[in-house]
């Protein structure tokens, strides 16, 4: 019965349960003052346990209170079947062959009645359906790896993801999308460039901040330009979504360099330290950085190659006044492998710490330091907090965003055998992740600008 | 135009939008204010496309419009708006003074409030919402409001939205929003079709106004739009959105009852004539190697610029095309209107139209007929455009053609100012409803209810009876005031100047129009020069003359006091020793003048008077004294 009632509680549930009523059912209803008529829905279970939701004749919903119910009875039932209308993806011998990875989030989503958000689904016939443009730029195949949303990724999320990718590469797949929520879509894309070693195809990570139930959503757009850029010769890791609020042209970001920056805006991300790599508009990309990986660079598709061991036990301090020892031998004392600091200004902490981080660095944990201004070069050598950090052995993580300076030492600690070799490999250009410069238009660039 | 509307069977209903007069808009807190021509500080582009509504279905209105293909351009501003508005945050909380005010009016209309609110999306396709739903919910329902009669017109529910983004223009393809009014409380009220006359549809109109106006709603040009539903028996239910005044509602309606009787005519007739649906529509023909020629001027253009001019021939449909259905439309303007709407082409042909006005040759028209096998009985349509307009514009010959054997198809249509209507889309269903999933529900809880309750204000009918009887006057002039939003401003004069309403009437209504005919900006006036203008009547130390004077010197220097006014028009207090000292100096000019018209120069001598008196004296007080002055001087010459 209650999967029946899903979402109702406490005496709404019970009236229900009593009347031997279910969701879908078509209730009349009499109260106090006033009829209704309509369909019971299902309730977020967040909300008040007192009502009846239901959906009137004219389709809008309204709650009823239990307790001003005197009359209710079922004339029927009408059961909501919210799916996009499939239609086959059509194929053309011309169009090369892609991969389009489901992990979850807004790309592709629906009601989710229990929580009254949206969840993911889609297969490629829903997609060509929704947009059916993607069937001029490839073949598109779709698999559902994950129904997550990003905020509940684990490490174990990235691991996967590349080996499908590295498999789908030697089956000869010319490029791969990922439909990803946005959220944590910076880290899992810092974590596919360095799992993916030798990578020969583009692996175009996507999403959408207005989800795809709305008319407005960038969804469609995102997707066509993601397409766009999978189908190209960028053979690396990278995002690819709206580079403005209007539905105009997307941004190409290169995986290690990219932030969501605003919490809802459609162009939440940028490439940080570094202008984007491209812009793709009306199915047409553009350049902006001329060093990038390309297909031709590899000998063959076979040379993908997923690396995917990572250490777990990493953890994140944020420096701010209050910052305590207790806080960092909590990490230490619970056997944490390395701890990325994200620092004030060029990359410090308050002296008073510096107890515990010795004490870390003593047990053999990585110390990494980044900085909260998020842009700009970690630069320890200019104060004497800074010099002492350094001469304690924290390392500095140059231009790199806490995020992939964290995905980075979870990979380097994974794959080192010694700590030497960890603090070597940290300190290596693995996915062109270390900068040589920060060109000046960098902070705060205009793509106005740019083109 | 009259008919019998019993016999009819017609039924009519109302939809009225408000806005609200809260401080802030509905789901951001960004000010309830319109930016009038000001400019935009930036512009965003967007696309929209259709999604399902809650149940799972497509709605069809909204695919129709996506066929439309259009661009969307939103103009905005950095002070006013925030990014709620450009679809790029979540809603906050529910504006509480708005979800008040609207209570109050759920009561004045004897409805049920309903307790828990569900935010819901109305999905549009058409870009006046920039996240392309409105934000929605049905705050009550089932009330009624009484007519001078008694008549109770049945409330069906009263929803409280956001308002849409301005139309500013559209161009091509793109059209462009404003979205200073995009948020703004609204409260929209659907009566059930219980109205059976197209006069009883206009007083039910004009006293939902007049109740919505005693609320704290805004009182401006714009701020109320009514939309009005009729049907008649074997018709079918129209929307006709944007009727603009309430003297238009009549004649809108009995224009549709044409329409809705002459496509029943039609339906008949091609019953009649035995013709099938199906088959009725031949295939198009590409006449544009033929008519590449053609004396027709935009044709011969056309063609040479790239276009195609297609014929179809409908077999036995001579007449139908060019069958009125209101007054200057026939079906064919209908099929065009509605080609025009959705396939963006200029509109259509047909050879029930006098075609040698286009200048077609015989031999054009001849080619023409051969080519489309095109019997006597038949009736063909020509359409000049690109193939793919084209084929858009057959989709939707075809759809409409075959839908007149079968009599008025449901849609909504834009008001006219002629009284007739054009097609703006397929009526929308409740398939675009969807729950608003970035919201909580929101209460409405018994206590709040009652403390509203306990302090509604009066009906508007209660306050023109009764002041109407108080001031001797018009119902229509206490309506006026109200619709003008000048009743507390009255109420605030007469207390002062409780000598004559009647010049108080004037003031606010006649005054103030005239003033506004003339371009002056009356906002310029507040109620307090008003209050102070009507005070130095009061002391005398201006006559009634003087009022539009100071008025409209007001409007031009808006930073004048009043009493500066009243001095830089020259006006003093005239006593009545200086006033027939005046008088006598100007009769004493004119003793030739009175000689000859004796009493008859009391005109002209009056003219001249006022030239040297108006606004300091009342006009009647000059009329006295000059009168007795002229006859005292005849009686002199006698």
């Amino acid at each position: 019965m209650s999967k029946n009632l899903k979402g109702y509680r406490g005496n709404a549930k019970k009236l229900l349960e009593k009347k031997n009523l279910k969701i879908w059912d078509i209730l009349q209803i009499k109260t106090k003052k006033t009829e209704y008529q309509g369909i019971l829905l299902p309730r977020n279970e967040y909300s008040d346990e007192k009502f009846i939701e239901i959906k009137l004749e004219n389709n809008y919903n309204v709650g009823i209170h239990y307790n001003d119910i005197s009359e209710i009875k079922k004339i029927g039932e009408k059961e909501a079947h919210y799916k996009i209308p499939e239609k086959k993806f059509p194929k053309s011998k011309d169009l090369p062959e892609i991969t389009l990875l489901g992990t979850g989030g807004t790309v592709a989503s629906r009601l989710d009645y229990t929580t009254g958000a949206v969840i993911p689904a889609f297969t490629p016939g829903e997609l060509f359906s929704a947009v059916p443009e993607l069937a001029e730029i490839c073949n598109l195949e779709t698999e559902i790896l994950f129904k997550m949303l990003s905020e509940n990724m684990k490490p174990d999320v990235w691991q996967t993801l590349a080996k499908k990718v590295e498999t789908l590469a030697h089956s000869g797949k010319e490029g791969i999308i990922i439909a990803h929520g946005t959220d944590t879509m910076g880290y899992t894309s810092a974590a596919l460039s360095f799992m993916l070693q030798n990578l020969s195809i583009p692996v175009v990570l996507v999403g959408s901040q207005r989800s795809s139930d709305r008319p407005s959503s960038d969804a469609a757009i995102n997707l066509i330009n993601a397409a766009t850029v999978a189908t190209s010769d960028i053979a690396e890791v990278v995002v690819v979504m709206l580079g403005s609020s209007s539905h105009e042209y997307g941004l190409i970001h290169k995986g290690t360099l990219v932030r969501k920056m605003h919490t809802s805006y459609r162009n939440t991300f940028r490439t940080i330290d570094d202008i984007p790599m491209g812009l793709v508009k009306s199915r047409t990309i553009r350049m902006l950085k001329e060093n990038y990986r390309t297909k031709k660079s590899q000998s063959s598709k076979k040379t993908t190659k997923a690396l995917t061991n990572f250490e777990d036990k990493i953890g994140m301090i944020y420096s701010y006044p209050g910052l305590t020892n207790e806080e960092l031998n909590f990490y230490i004392d619970k056997g944490y492998k390395g701890i990325v600091i994200m620092g004030t200004g060029l990359g410090h902490v308050n002296t008073r710490v510096f107890d515990s981080i010795k004490r870390g660095i003593e047990e053999d944990i990585l110390f990494i330091m980044t900085s909260q201004t998020l842009h700009g070069f970690i630069g320890m050598n200019v104060y004497s907090t800074g010099r002492e950090l350094l001469d304690l052995g924290v390392i500095p993580a140059h231009n790199l965003i806490p995020e992939t300076a964290y995905v980075k030492l979870g990979w380097v600690l994974g794959n080192s055998d010694s700590l030497q070799e960890a603090k070597q490999l940290f300190l290596t250009n693995i996915a062109d992740e270390f900068l040589e410069r920060e060109v000046p238009i960098a902070f705060n660039y205009d793509i106005e600008d740019l083109l | 135009m009259e008919f019998d509307y019993n016999n009819l069977g017609l039924k009519c209903g109302l939809e009225i939008h408000q806005q609200l007069n809260s401080n802030t808009k509905l789901f951001c807190r960004c000010p309830n204010e319109l930016q009038g021509t000001r400019k935009p500080d930036f512009t965003l582009k967007r696309e929209m496309r259709p999604v399902l509504g809650e149940m799972g279905a497509f709605d069809q209105a909204m695919l129709t419009e996506y066929e439309k293909d259009i661009s969307i351009v939103y103009e905005c501003y950095n002070d006013v708006m925030c990014t709620y508005e450009i679809d790029e945050t979540p809603p906050f909380e529910c504006n509480e003074e708005a979800r008040r005010i609207a209570i109050q009016i759920a009561q004045l209309l004897n409805s049920n409030v309903i307790e828990e609110m569900h935010v819901c999306r109305k999905n549009y396709l058409d870009g006046s919402v920039p996240g392309g739903f409105q934000r929605t919910m049905i705050l009550a329902k089932d009330g009624y409001i009484t007519l001078e009669n008694d008549k109770k017109i049945g409330i069906d529910i009263i929803c409280l939205e956001e308002d849409a983004a301005r139309l500013i223009k559209a161009v091509q393809k793109t059209n462009y929003f404003r979205l200073d009014r995009l948020g703004i409380p609204l409260v929209e009220i659907t009566t059930k079709p219980d109205i059976s006359h197209p006069n009883e549809c206009k007083e039910c109109a004009e006293r939902l106004g007049l109740l919505l106006w005693s609320t704290n709603v805004k009182k401006v040009l714009g701020s109320i739009r009514q939309d009005v539903n009729v049907s008649i028996k074997e018709g079918t239910r129209i929307e006709i959105k944007g009727v603009q005044k309430l003297d238009w509602i009549p004649l809108l309606i009995n224009h549709e009852i044409s329409r809705q009787l002459n496509l029943i005519k039609i339906k008949k007739e091609l019953h009649n004539r035995e013709l099938k649906a199906e088959s009725i529509v031949d295939e198009p023909l590409d006449l544009s190697k033929e008519l590449a020629k053609s004396k027709c001027n935009f044709v011969a253009k056309g063609i040479k610029s790239g276009k195609k001019l297609f014929g179809i021939n409908c077999k036995g449909l001579k007449g139908i095309f060019g069958t009125q259905l209101m007054p200057d439309y026939r079906f064919g303007t209908e099929v065009s209107s509605k080609v025009k709407s959705i396939s963006g082409l200029k509109g259509l042909i047909h050879s029930d139209e006098n075609l040698k006005k286009y200048n077609f040759s015989e031999e054009d028209l001849k080619i023409m007929r051969q080519k489309l096998h095109s019997q006597d009985d038949d009736c063909y349509i020509l359409v000049l455009g690109k193939k793919k307009e084209f084929e858009k514009a057959l989709e939707v010959i075809k759809k409409r053609v075959i839908y007149a054997f079968k009599g008025v198809p449901p849609e909504t249509r834009r008001a006219l100012e002629n009284g007739n209507t054009e097609f703006l889309r397929e009526l929308h269903g409740g398939a675009r409803l969807y729950p608003d999933t970035d919201s909580q529900a929101i209460l409405n809880t018994d206590d709040e209810i009652n403390i509203i309750t306990d302090s509604l204000p009066e009906y508007p009918w209660i306050i023109i009876d009764r002041y109407s009887k108080k001031y001797n006057t018009e119902p229509r002039t206490i309506k006026e005031l109200i619709f003008n939003d000048y009743l507390p401003l009255f109420d605030k004069i007469i207390e002062i100047y409780p000598e004559n309403p009647t010049l108080i009437f004037t003031t606010l209504l006649e005054t103030t129009t005239a003033l506004k005919r003339d371009g002056k900006h009356i906002e310029n006036i507040t109620d307090e020069d008003y209050m102070r203008i009507f005070t130095l009547l009061k002391k005398k130390e201006i006559g009634k003359e003087a009022i539009e004077e100071m008025m409209i010197t007001k409007t031009e220097n808006p930073h004048t006091p009043i009493h500066e006014i009243k001095e830089k028009l020259g006006i003093e207090k005239v006593d009545m020793d200086e006033l027939d000292e005046i008088l006598s100096e100007i009769v004493k000019k004119s003793e030739q003048l009175i000689k000859e018209q004796e009493m008859r120069a009391m005109g002209p001598l009056m003219g001249d008077a006022m030239q040297k008196l108006r606004g300091k004296i009342d006009g009647a007080v000059i009329s006295k004294h000059l009168k007795n002055l002229i006859q005292e001087k005849l009686k002199e010459m006698k």
